[in-house]
């Protein structure tokens, strides 16, 4: 089923606030004329300049919109490790159809179509490949605890103990681009790393955590 | 799998200019190729000869205009649904028309599937008229959905159904220009059913698609 009712349509106008899209405070006072007229101008503004051929105005325009529909893939009860792939859906999706989009008219009410009408597609396959499976039961599955190590790996606290000893840098990489998902040029903005700088840390985060997870995986 | 900034590099790097979609300009020439295509058969087959007279008749002259107002209205509306951030309910827009066509609907063409003559049974006026039913519609609604191909990720069946729509009241509309008998009920059954044949099958197909891609 699609998500139906004021929260389905909810999202739209808050999200393009830059507010979280699952605060419930945020349906007070919030109509379509209260969005952020300047951000949509100049997201307007790229899009138009993409349409003519511009791809720095399009490689500015994907980064500024990509935490929005991540929050809002986030908001519709989509799987976390599914949002990703749903922010790309709707990227690609976007790409396709670009001569559809008037410069005429408000750029936030075209995104958002867009991702909702992707969104509601993936929750419906969801459903309808859920509706195929059935749920392991305790008999099916295996007893003994060395069976399990995959979970214990991926323990949350051992994560956060080896994020914890990594050098500051790749710390603060992790913490801006994994956990709080920003994009490369916020995250640059907020540490005052280059983005170069951000990438090859960010690279040798993953390598170090894998290494010590593997690590800790064998010895278990 | 991609991350998605080597996603957002692999856009940029692919981007073209585009000609921005204009509804109302699509429509329009759309009416014209369905124009050119109705026109050359109304050439071949010839006007009916009782013409004249039907168009002093109301209610032909409104069955007529509820028909051809159904097919450029839904053109319209086909091409408005086709934007992401445009009203569903431009779906209504083609309404007030095809109701009136609909009050004044006939279903000759259905009842004369065969004669039974000196010579056996053979093909009637039915048979004939859904063959030039068949001619006259499928080219236009193959270039429609064409046209509205950028549809399919957004309002597949809604810009479908008001595509079929379209082909079926000018289809009509040319047919009772040059066809005795009143054949709505047989062109919205072939356009109707066609539209909701290829909603069908995209569905399936778009299902087996991903489930092969998911396998």
């Amino acid at each position: 089923m699609p998500p139906s009712g004021p929260r389905a349509r909810r999202p739209l106008f808050t999200l393009l606030e830059g507010e979280p899209a699952c605060a419930p405070e945020a349906d007070h006072g919030r109509e379509e004329g209260n969005t952020s007229p300047a951000r949509d101008l100049s997201w307007s503004i790229l899009m138009a300049r993409a349409q003519g051929g511009d791809r720095a105005a399009y490689r500015r325009l994907l980064e500024e919109i990509t935490p929005y529909l991540r929050a809002l893939a986030a908001s519709r009860r989509i799987d976390r490790v599914d949002v990703e792939d749903a922010v790309q859906d709707i990227l690609l999706t976007l790409h396709a159809i670009r001569h559809t989009y008037d410069p005429r008219r408000p750029f936030a009410p075209w995104l958002v179509a867009i991702a909702n009408r992707r969104l509601v597609d993936r929750l419906r396959r969801r459903e309808r490949s859920q509706s195929h499976e059935r749920a392991l039961t305790a008999h099916e599955t295996f007893p003994a605890d060395q069976t399990k190590f995959d979970d214990e790996i991926l323990d949350r606290r051992q994560l956060r103990a080896a994020i914890a000893r990594l050098p500051f840098g790749q710390q603060q990489a992790v913490r801006l681009l994994k956990l709080e998902e920003m994009s490369l040029r916020e995250a640059a903005a907020a540490s005052g790393m280059s983005v170069a700088a951000l990438k090859v840390a960010m690279h040798r985060a993953l390598k170090n955590l894998r290494k010590r997870l593997a690590r800790r995986g064998g010895e278990a | 799998m991609i991350t998605t900034p080597n996603l957002i590099d692999l856009l940029t790097a692919n981007l073209t200019p585009v000609r921005r979609l204009r509804p109302l300009a699509c429509a329009c020439r759309w009416l014209l190729l369905a124009a050119v295509v109705l026109g050359l058969l109304a050439v071949s087959q010839g006007l009916r000869p009782d013409l004249l007279q039907r168009l002093r008749q109301v209610d032909f002259v409104v069955g007529l205009a509820g028909m051809a107002g159904t097919g450029i209205l839904s053109a319209i509306a086909a091409f408005m649904l086709s934007l992401p951030d445009r009203s569903r309910l431009w779906l209504l827009l083609p309404a007030p028309a095809f109701l009136t066509w609909l009050a004044t609907i006939g279903y000759q063409c259905l009842t004369h599937w065969i004669s039974f003559g000196p010579d056996g049974f053979r093909p009637d006026e039915t048979a004939k008229c859904f063959a030039t039913v068949v001619l006259a519609s499928l080219p236009l609604f193959l270039a429609m959905l064409w046209m509205l191909r950028h549809a399919a990720p957004l309002r597949p069946t809604a810009a479908t159904l008001a595509a079929s729509l379209a082909v079926a009241g000018l289809t009509a509309a040319a047919l009772s220009l040059f066809h005795a008998l009143d054949a709505s009920v047989m062109i919205l059954i072939w356009n109707l059913g066609t539209a909701a044949l290829l909603v069908g099958l995209g569905s399936l197909l778009g299902r087996h698609m991903l489930s092969r891609a998911a396998g």
